[in-house]
């Protein structure tokens, strides 16, 4: 009994001496991700001159001005940082509950109706998860002119697929909601869609509400294809680094410190009052299924 | 007694899916739902179909059309298109230059992705003593996951800034007498730079899922394990890894579905005065080189045909690599 209390003890000192190393990397890790964004918040705060002659240390004289002036000088073709604002509204928000609608519809049928081709859709959703697609760009840009989508507000049609992860964890979540709720309506003279929409939908709100939050998250800070196939609708995200690439001289680095971190604002936003939820919806992929 | 006679037929015929008058009725009444159903079900899928059949069919299929097809302009400078295997031979070709961007893209998508199979046990490591409850564990947690939130776009010109020549990091470099060299401006040295940035930023998502996987151990095998005086990498060893490995493996398994898609943010590295870092051969990607050659809008048959040819040599890769993972994984139940 002795040997096995100094062995814990001796185990506890192992663990301690760990935890203070881990812990400095830990903290020196932090501290780089806090400073880099600390950091850019000084920047937004400086003139340009202080820029080159101060490049590091914190502003002399906090200039809040280069909060406005990003709406003003900040422009992409045209667009200001107002418009780029409401682009990015459309898309995210948008493309997120297309995403989420239609995973809900093909899970809740795929999950509580019997009908021919049912394990055909269900395996067709797994296997074309499997596939690993390299590089489809070229065909995509093909195919968004051929339908006369590509850079028009029409491309969002191609968020509503109803396949991939946000069906998967709607899936799971239909197949274990009790259908009893469902027979109560059908027998109170409810219709399929009244069921579907009134009864059932409406349960999986919370469900829904979290994969609309990390799906919106995930097209906010999309850069790559708005880049490439919604050129004349600049998104914050994407028009902040089209404003980088477009701009040849004097760039003010102050003012566009200030335009990106207004950028992520309202990512930031959601993040804080959405922390659990939206972590909790990416660790439902870890869940082997 | 006839009457037990008609109830006795009529019995036999609902068992047998005869026609008597209420097993007729009845049946009529589970038919007419059933079509019910399905008209319902069938409707309700009628456009995730449609749009599933588009954008995932027809795209993929083209792509596969588009790679047996070259690209030349007519007398009038029109773009036409015939049948042929010219892409697939530019590409086999390639092999045997020593200069070719292919044969560089697909080096460097390799470093991204060998960066990645390194960072699954660095990320594990940082979730097991996340989940051990360090001091400032819930803080941690928080900072560790931003670079997922935060826009890259954010992230990467911050970085830019902070370790070109004068930003902070070659001031306290300058403290040691250390130079700090050109990271950018050189592509030599751009992909390794903007791995370390990958590397810098990329715990978010993975280190969520294996917390997740580790609060769903019972604590009692750990309670356990901690009384028979089990040292904390044992712990870690004999105890978490394999009560976790169905989410180390998936993780390990998605990072091979996108081998030939590791690539980094190399878009937003470059500015305008560094825009012929996009076209660098030193500096891109397989996933990224096809990208490029997207927005330039001419010939894309030719990168259409690659991305099909590594889309080809993936699909046993990771199919394989499933296999072993479902062999190797331990049947644990809690």
């Amino acid at each position: 009994m002795e040997n096995q209390v100094k062995q814990i003890k001796k185990t506890d000192v192992g663990f301690l001496i760990t935890k203070i190393v881990v812990f400095a990397f830990f903290a020196l890790y932090a501290f780089t991700l806090l400073y880099a964004i600390v950091w850019a918040f000084g920047m937004a705060l400086k003139g340009q001159e202080e820029y080159y002659s101060n490049p590091n240390g914190l502003p002399q004289a906090w200039a809040f001005s280069n909060y406005a002036a990003a709406f003003e000088s900040v422009k992409v073709d045209g667009n200001n940082m107002l418009i780029m604002f409401l682009n990015s509204v459309w898309y995210a928000c948008g493309g997120a509950v297309l995403q989420v609608l239609a995973s809900a519809v093909v899970a809740y049928v795929v999950a509580k109706y019997k009908f021919p081709g049912r394990s055909f859709i269900y395996g067709m959703a797994l296997v074309t998860m499997m596939i690993p697609i390299v590089g489809s760009f070229p065909s995509q840009y093909r195919v968004y002119k051929a339908l006369g989508i590509l850079d028009t507000p029409g491309l969002l049609i191609t968020k509503a697929a109803g396949f991939g992860f946000n069906f998967i964890v709607l899936y799971s979540f239909f197949k274990t909601l009790s259908w009893t709720y469902a027979e109560a309506a059908f027998i109170d003279g409810a219709s399929h869609l009244r069921v579907f929409l009134g009864v059932m939908l409406p349960m999986a709100v919370p469900v829904m509400g979290s994969l609309f939050l990390v799906a919106t998250i995930g097209l906010w800070n999309n850069y790559m294809e708005p880049v490439l196939f919604l050129q004349s609708y600049p998104t914050l995200t994407s028009g902040l680094y089209i404003f980088q690439l477009q701009t040849t001289r004097d760039v003010n680095y102050p003012v566009l410190f200030a335009g990106l971190l207004v950028s992520v604002i309202p990512v930031v936003l959601l993040f804080i009052f959405f922390q659990n939820k939206i972590m909790e919806s990416m660790s439902v992929g870890g869940i082997k299924g | 007694m006839e009457q037990t006679e008609n109830a006795e037929k009529t019995a036999v015929a609902e068992n047998f899916g005869g026609v008597g008058t209420s097993g007729g009725k009845k049946k009529r009444q589970i038919k007419q739902k059933t079509l019910r159903e399905w008209l319902f079900a069938y409707g309700m899928l009628l456009l995730p179909l449609i749009q599933f059949a588009i954008f995932y069919i027809w795209i993929n299929a083209n792509s596969i059309v588009m790679a047996f097809r070259e690209f030349a302009w007519d007398d009038d400078g029109n773009e036409i298109y015939y049948w042929s295997m010219a892409n697939f031979t530019r590409f086999f070709m390639e092999w045997s230059n020593p200069e070719s961007v292919i044969v560089s893209a697909l080096l460097n998508t390799l470093r991204y992705f060998a960066a990645g199979v390194i960072m699954v046990p660095v990320t594990f490591l940082v979730s097991y003593f996340l989940f051990k409850k360090i001091w400032g564990y819930k803080v941690f947690r928080v900072v560790f996951f931003l670079p997922s939130i935060v826009s890259a776009v954010l992230f990467v010109t911050t970085y830019i800034e902070l370790i070109k020549y004068g930003g902070p990091l070659s001031t306290v470099l300058g403290w040691f007498n250390i130079q700090l060299p050109e990271l950018i401006n050189d592509p030599t040295r751009t992909t390794g730079t903007i791995i370390a940035f990958t590397v810098w930023t990329g715990f978010g998502v993975n280190m969520i899922l294996y917390q997740s996987a580790m609060s769903r151990i019972p604590q009692e095998i750990i309670e356990a394990a901690q009384l028979d005086g089990c040292p904390w990498y044992r712990e870690l060893w004999s105890v978490v890894i394999p009560m976790v490995w169905p989410t180390i493996s998936t993780t390990l398994i998605l990072l091979f579905t996108s081998l030939f898609n590791s690539t980094g943010p190399i878009l937003l590295f470059a500015d305008a005065g560094r825009q012929a870092l996009l076209d660098n051969k030193e500096v891109t990607t397989v996933a990224f080189w096809i990208y490029q050659k997207t927005r330039g809008g001419v010939d894309l048959n030719y990168p259409a045909a690659i991305g099909i040819f590594f889309t080809v040599v993936s699909v046993p890769i990771v199919f394989l690599v499933r296999w072993v993972f479902n062999k190797l994984d331990p049947d644990v139940t809690y």
